[in-house]
């Protein structure tokens, strides 16, 4: 035999084995876990210390200005929200369609769709004039009979924001709840007392996992129609809007496509980084890498083609702001902007297709970065050529962001990357239950081909029988 | 009584033949099997035992949509100075968003509290669970009369059994 | 009960402005501005900036775009055919037009910016949180935002003495934009009201309209169908929720009236009259 497929997992992996690598991975991860957390930690402070002069000073301190009403926080906003949306397709869509490669890294995924959101919630507070009356959107009863205006997409994205944090949460949790059991079971002090606590009592008895299995079921169900109404009402932000090169009917498959092709790229840079940091080749093999890649490669795709729809349909719909607009993106001043996005987004993932490039792990850490540079220029494409060229000529103007505004945005990369770290640091980062179930299962269906092998050709092999683990 | 076996397949082949009667007294209904992973084949041996999750996610879907449309249209129509914008005061489409937000809302809150009580979660552990059940292997226990202690312990053992645990239910 | 109003006012609750919306309309303040008359001297906005406690935000803000001028003098040098094209400047004096069917109204997240029944798109500064939405919604672009706290840079003492005290001064983090001066309609509306009498056509004059030398800006209600405004409109066949292009099929050389973007269908309350140009 000269062509073995490579296997997504070494199927003879003990279970033992399988639960002190992860049990351990929580102890003593290598010096450049804390270096970056490090590094993370002082971005976070950056932003505090910036955040604090505009919250003194006022707003004008980000160079916004009057067609410059919203600018990066807004775009970082969209990417973050766009960020989380693949832990969801992992986790749940994955699910789903019974594909089991997804089992080894949909935990990290996911934690990634939960920390994304609570970065994306942020930017909303910080771009707000008057942020300490932020309350006032959430549609509680008041003795004014004030109401928030339910007709607002920002109002709508209280609603779908809140939704989805709390859904990805719970799901991120209810994943979670066996292997806090068995961190509970192997651990002492406080970390005892902790996964004691969040086990909820889990014993694995066949009842509980009949529920488990249910409500996991339950809850991809409702995370997919629930991430992809998230995006879409993100969109509406701008697609409910009047202006040129927001008001677009394809904004939210479009928003939805770049979502999961920025998450994709996120999750493989983390992927690279975890398989680093706690020593995961076992569990974050290259084959499964390779199947990330590929999809990223699908979705970027997907990307371009919806790019080069929403071109061809304002190029041919011969609206004059919108035409103007799309002209003004690709030749004016923010050109180079719009050319490096189309680079990054479209003819970059092209290294994906490549099976050398796919298993070169530092090869892949740069490009996955890059794709994201692409979307996040991408998102600042979105919102601020319109504001600099609206219906209302007098008023076009060019603008960049302050070091203030980028202090912030900057800053909430090391947010994420902090609260990232200290989550994957507590909690197991692979799922213990489901990679020793994809063992088992792939075990059992190996098992059978060796033995149909073996009457076809009457070839001993090694039939691999035995026990579950050690 | 707790029978701790190394491998999913012995105590599957055990529960078998608990359901064919072969220890007269204990039936499949006493038996409850813990184990490291979700094993949806033990159903075959176990018969099928009801899950009614499902029943709470409809209701929560079912209130989200109704209380969630009464609950805005509600507040717009007592709240006429909102701005117009030469739109209706109930605006159906912007209340179908948030109603659709709702339903998820509302049906994934009750589904997770519908199974932390439904699944027996928040219960003290009894003192028969074996931290092995986490790692590796497979418990099945069985709630039986003194009597038919032996029996059962033979029907373990033939089973290769790795270790068994009793405890007295006052 | 809320459940009984609903039902008993779907179908008035239902009803856009297409239809009437729920609005019973007191007044339609409205404006006709005759471009023919501008001279470009910036009188309104000077006004402006004295009647509505107007923040002076100096040089360097102004160039980075965070003036506060909601009545602003547009120039452009669309004459390129004169022999010196830069002496060809049109003015357009901008500020909002109060439409009808406003875009800024419903992408307020907090209902901050409401339509009254004056026809008027009411900004509540106390209830704005700065969202900048309704800025970023509007195709005229006349809302401004307070982007820093202006109180001291912009009235030194003794300069707080000349604040207008019939309304406030805005803090940071608030949008704000032409109120059609609310306070002096507010004024003449309570005055007539007191004097039980219906509010005359003349009786309510805006700040600019008051300060403009060659009487460019008319101002009035078109609900009142012998005001000045209201003739105007109808001599130059400008209607509420009527497009240009019904109009223009018309071909009459002498109706000079429009409404800048029209074709957005936002209903703006604010006529131009086209400036006669010499060569046509």
């Amino acid at each position: 035999m000269t062509m073995v497929t490579e296997k997504d997992i070494n199927e003879q992996i003990a279970w033992a084995k399988i639960n002190t690598d992860v049990l351990k991975s929580m102890e003593n991860p290598r010096p450049a876990y804390w270096v970056t957390l490090a590094v993370c930690i002082a971005m976070v402070a950056c932003a505090v210390l910036a955040e604090y002069i505009q919250y003194t000073v006022g707003m004008g301190t980000a160079n916004l200005n009057n067609p410059h009403m919203w600018d990066m926080y807004i775009a970082a906003f969209v990417f973050w929200i766009g960020m989380s949306h693949s832990g969801t397709l992992l986790s749940a869509i994955l699910h789903l369609i019974h594909a089991d490669w997804r089992k080894p890294i949909y935990r990290f995924a996911e934690a990634m769709t939960t920390f994304s959101l609570l970065t994306a919630g942020i930017f909303p507070m910080i771009h707000l004039g008057r942020v300490w009356n932020l309350y006032w959107v959430l549609p509680y009863v008041s003795d004014r009979g004030i109401w928030p205006n339910f007709r607002s997409p920002l109002v709508w994205d209280a609603f779908a924001i809140t939704t989805y944090l709390t859904a990805s949460m719970l799901f991120l949790f209810v994943g979670m709840i066996p292997d806090l059991a068995i961190c509970r079971d192997n651990t002492t002090g406080w970390r005892k007392k902790l996964y004691g606590i969040l086990a909820l009592g889990w014993v694995g008895s066949d009842r509980q996992w009949r529920h488990f299995r249910k409500i996991y079921l339950l809850m991809a169900c409702f995370l997919i129609p629930l991430a992809v109404s998230v995006h879409s009402i993100v969109s509406a932000d701008f697609a409910m809007s009047i202006m040129p090169g927001w008001h677009i009917t394809s904004f939210p498959p479009y928003f939805v496509a770049g979502a999961l092709y920025s998450g994709c790229a996120a999750i493989i840079t983390l992927f690279i980084l975890l398989r680093y940091f706690f020593r995961f080749e076992d569990y974050m093999t290259l084959p499964i890498m390779e199947k990330t890649a590929k999809l990223t490669f699908a979705i970027a795709m997907v990307w371009t083609y919806l790019n080069l729809i929403e071109f061809a349909s304002v190029w041919y719909g011969h609206d004059v702001y919108n035409k103007e607009l799309l002209i003004a993106k690709a030749t004016g001043a923010y050109a180079w902007i719009f050319w490096t996005m189309l680079f990054c987004g479209s003819i970059l993932p092209f290294a994906l297709a490549f099976r050398k490039l796919r298993r070169h792990m530092p090869t892949m850490f740069v490009v996955s970065l890059f794709l994201n540079l692409g979307m996040f220029f991408e998102r600042w494409m979105i919102v601020a050529p319109t504001l600099s060229m609206s219906q209302e000529p007098h008023q076009w103007d060019i603008m960049y962001g302050s070091i203030i505004e980028w202090a912030i945005v900057f800053g909430s990369f090391g947010w994420f990357g902090m609260l990232f770290l200290i989550f994957v640091k507590v909690f197991p980062s692979v799922s213990m239950y489901e990679v020793k179930e994809m063992v088992f299962h792939r075990k059992l269906s190996a098992g059978e081909e060796d033995l149909a092998r073996m009457t076809d050709h009457a070839k001993p092999v090694t039939q691999t029988t035995g026990g579950g683990g050690a | 009584m707790m029978g701790l076996f190394g491998d999913f397949e012995e105590a599957h082949d055990a529960i078998a033949d608990i359901r064919r009667n072969e220890v007269p007294g204990l039936t499949v209904d006493d038996v409850t099997m813990t184990s490291p992973i979700e094993h949806p084949e033990v159903e075959e041996v176990l018969g099928e035992r009801p899950v009614h999750i499902q029943k709470f996610t409809l209701f929560g879907a079912i209130f989200g949509v109704v209380f969630g449309f009464i609950f805005l249209a509600a507040a717009q129509a007592s709240f006429l100075v909102q701005p117009q914008g030469g739109k209706p005061v109930i605006a159906l489409p912007s209340n179908f968003v948030l109603v659709y937000e709702m339903l998820i809302f509302f049906a994934v809150w009750l589904t997770f509290f519908s199974f932390i009580f439904l699944s027996g979660l928040l219960k003290k552990r009894s003192s028969l669970y074996s931290e092995k059940v986490s790692l590796d292997q497979v418990a099945i226990i069985v709630e039986i009369d003194e009597s038919i202690g032996e029996s059962v312990k033979g029907l373990f053992e033939k089973h290769k059994v790795l270790e068994i645990r009793e405890e007295a239910i006052r | 009960m809320s459940l009984d109003n609903i039902l008993n006012h779907w179908s008035d609750y239902r009803k856009g402005s297409e239809e009437g919306g729920h609005h019973d309309y007191e007044h339609r303040w409205a404006m006709a501005i005759n471009l023919d008359l501008c001279i470009g001297c910036n009188a309104c906005s000077t006004a402006c900036y004295a009647e509505n406690n107007l923040a002076v935000v100096g040089k360097e803000k102004f160039e980075k775009g965070q003036a506060m001028h909601w009545m602003r003098i547009e120039r452009y040098w669309d004459q390129q055919e004169l022999e010196h094209p830069e002496q060809g400047a049109s003015f357009l004096p901008m500020m909002c037009q109060q439409c009808g069917a406003a875009t800024c109204e419903p992408v307020c997240p907090v209902a901050a910016t409401y339509h009254t029944p004056d026809g008027l798109n009411a900004q509540v500064y106390n209830r704005c949180i700065g969202s900048r939405y309704c800025s970023n919604n509007c195709p005229f672009r006349v809302r401004y935002f307070n982007f820093y706290s202006y109180y001291e840079s912009s009235w030194p003492e003794p300069m707080e003495q000349q604040l207008n005290p019939d309304i406030s001064v805005r803090d940071k983090g608030v949008m704000e934009k032409c109120t059609f001066c609310v306070q002096r309609i507010r004024t003449v509306k309570d005055k007539a009201f007191m004097e039980d009498r219906p509010v005359q056509d003349g009786e309510v004059v805006p700040a600019c309209a008051q300060a403009c030398p060659t009487s460019a800006i008319v101002f009035g209600d078109t609900m009142d169908e012998g005001s000045v405004v209201s003739k105007l409109w109808k001599k130059h066949q400008v209607e509420r929720g009527v497009y240009q292009k019904t109009k223009l099929a018309k071909k009459d050389a002498d109706l000079r009236g429009y409404r800048i973007f029209e074709e957005l269908n936002v209903d703006p309350s604010v006529m131009y009259l086209e400036r006669v140009r010499e060569d046509i």
